[in-house]
């Protein structure tokens, strides 16, 4: 998984763009791995039956009984996700910090998913309702200890439709040249990658599902992981900032920006320059 | 009530100033400025060091003439047009009936970037045209090329003799047709060389990953910055108004960065583009105004092939 940013944030929320089963197939044998070295109950959430994947991860050392334990758990996408409807995100997230919360309660030391979520997202309407669950959900995971990698599947959903759901990420193998996703600290949300006229219209939408709220009037982007932004989208964020009566911060790495801002003369944007 | 060569004018007057000797641009300057105090207007001047205190010493002790420091106002023609144009907005806001400035650009300017000064001298008959303006622009004609006392002409209406008078120069011509014309700047040394980077069909995320990797910290970094976002916008602008293939070539030198981006559009319509923002960024027609105010020099081709622009980050003032 790469984020085409190896210093991002280092919570686990991941997005699987995929066209090879086995690649999928891989990353479930690692996650599984991973999930049970550390002590975590690990769902994974597909279409296919049990038994075809219970096949698949009979060489996990210590499955089958881990299995039997219900450390791991094999669910239909039914069973998770109100398949075939759009999706409330609201009811979805709640099911995941219930989820979460169940297993911290039953000794886990936390919850990992592996979701293969293509059925979930093969329509305009739906893509949006999950790409706003995917973020309301990325906030939970920012904060507790749940993780999870999105798998979908490229030979059903385009680019564009992957690009829409991938950009919701801190990592991903989709390309997709920025990431939005939960912000540490006081950052409403965190951008990441690269914003340009390439990206606009996506990164406008993709800032409209997020929907950041102001706190105490400032609307807080942490941009550290932002390579590099223009003003179009700078003016974006104002506006989006502004129609929430707040003014917005630009925390970046980069001195470019506020160069920008002092250029264009813009109000109502602040850059503020971390090291 | 404006006075002098500005009376019975409401907008700018723009007049060049041509001398060949120290006497010969005091017999012009001081009466200019003297007349100026005399009418209870505001004066200024914006020479260089030496002319600055050459000046200085000839007017009476205790002149008020505003001085203003040469510094970087002078670093590049859109920054030139920002910083005027905020002086005479703050000038005028004090309720003068006309502002009088004396300035020359430093001799440097009068070579390899010249082109982007041409375009300068022409825009501000209509930039600086909200103001009640009357400017004198100085040159040297012992240091001035022929083309460029060529290009004075045409670019302002007057001349300023030091017999008083004020001639027209005959060859004026209207800045919305001399913006529109080709006038092809010297090719920068280093384009003899083979390109270091030669991209065709490309993304503006991979023309600032090129720019990137080309650079290896060799420019400053404010300048690598300033750079890469000058690069991204002119292909951006090449993708969406220009007529593909576009093409991007990057040459290093010690001291600078060039690149050229072509594609075989007619390049753009408006004769302003970049030397002033056009519109509030909404829709689009800053990328590139933020261009040029990014880079230490921008030149604009057309040929029958299509039309390339050239951006330069370090030391543009090559030998021509």
């Amino acid at each position: 998984m790469t984020g085409g940013d190896v210093t991002g944030p280092g919570y686990g929320h991941g997005c699987l763009a995929y066209a090879d089963p086995a690649v999928r197939h891989a990353l479930e044998v690692e996650q599984v791995t991973a999930g049970l070295a550390a002590g975590e109950q690990v769902w994974l959430v597909g279409p296919e039956e049990p038994e075809v994947v219970t096949g698949r991860l009979a060489s996990v050392p210590g499955f089958a009984a881990a299995r039997c334990r219900g450390d791991v758990r094999l669910l239909s996408v039914g069973q998770a996700y109100r398949h075939d409807e759009v999706a409330d995100p609201g009811e979805q997230v709640r099911a995941y910090v219930r989820a979460t919360t169940e297993a911290l309660t039953a000794g886990y030391t936390g919850l990992r998913v592996v979701a293969e979520a293509t059925g979930l997202v093969r329509t305009a309407a739906q893509r949006d309702a999950f790409a706003r669950y995917e973020h309301r959900i990325d906030h939970w995971m920012r904060h507790r200890p749940m993780s999870a990698v999105c798998a979908y599947d490229r030979r059903v959903l385009d680019d564009a439709a992957i690009a829409e759901l991938a950009c919701m990420h801190a990592q991903t193998n989709a390309e997709v040249l920025f990431r939005l996703h939960a912000g540490g600290d006081d950052a409403a949300v965190a951008l990441g990658g690269e914003l340009d006229p390439s990206n606009h219209r996506l990164f406008a939408t993709a800032l409209e599902r997020a929907d950041p709220r102001p706190v105490a009037g400032r609307l807080v982007f942490d941009a550290s992981h932002l390579r590099f932004v223009d003003h179009r989208s700078l003016l974006h964020l104002r506006d989006h900032a502004r129609r929430r009566d707040a003014v917005a911060v630009l925390r970046t790495r980069y001195r470019a920006p506020a160069r920008l801002v002092e250029l264009l003369g813009l109000t109502g944007l602040l850059v503020e320059v971390v090291r | 009530m404006r006075t002098g060569a500005g009376a019975g004018h409401t907008g700018y007057v723009h007049e060049a100033l041509l001398y060949d000797s120290d006497d010969e641009l005091l017999a012009v300057v001081l009466p200019f400025l003297l007349g100026g105090i005399e009418a209870g207007e505001l004066t200024a001047v914006s020479l260089d060091v030496r002319n600055a205190e050459l000046v200085r010493r000839a007017l009476p002790a205790g002149t008020e003439v505003t001085f203003l420091p040469g510094g970087d106002v002078y670093a590049r023609p859109t920054a030139a047009i920002r910083a005027y144009r905020e002086l005479f907005a703050s000038f005028a806001a004090t309720g003068t009936s006309q502002i009088r400035m004396v300035g020359e650009l430093p001799p440097l300017l009068l070579g390899a970037t010249w082109d982007a000064w041409a375009r300068y001298e022409s825009a501000i008959n209509h930039v600086y045209d909200d103001f009640p303006l009357w400017g004198l622009c100085a040159y040297d004609r012992r240091v001035a090329p022929p083309h460029v006392l060529a290009d004075v002409a045409r670019t302002h209406p007057r001349l300023a003799l030091s017999d008083g008078r004020h001639e027209p120069t005959d060859v004026y011509t209207e800045p919305a047709t001399y913006l529109a014309e080709c006038r092809p700047a010297p090719l920068d040394p280093v384009q003899h060389t083979v390109p270091v980077v030669e991209l065709v069909d490309l993304t503006p995320a991979q023309a600032r990953d090129a720019v990137r990797a080309a650079d290896a910290g060799r420019l400053p970094p404010d300048d690598l910055d300033d750079l890469v976002i000058a690069v991204s916008e002119v292909v951006s602008n090449a993708l969406r108004h220009g007529t593909a293939p576009v093409c991007l070539r990057l040459w290093r030198a010690p001291d600078r960065m060039v690149v050229t981006v072509h594609d075989r559009g007619p390049g753009p319509k408006d004769p302003y583009a970049g030397l002033l923002p056009a519109g509030d960024g909404s829709e689009g027609g800053l990328g590139l105004w933020i261009s040029h105010q990014s880079c230490h020099h921008v030149t604009h081709h057309r040929d029958a092939d299509g039309f390339t622009i050239r951006l330069t980050v370090g030391n543009p003032h090559f030998p021509v």
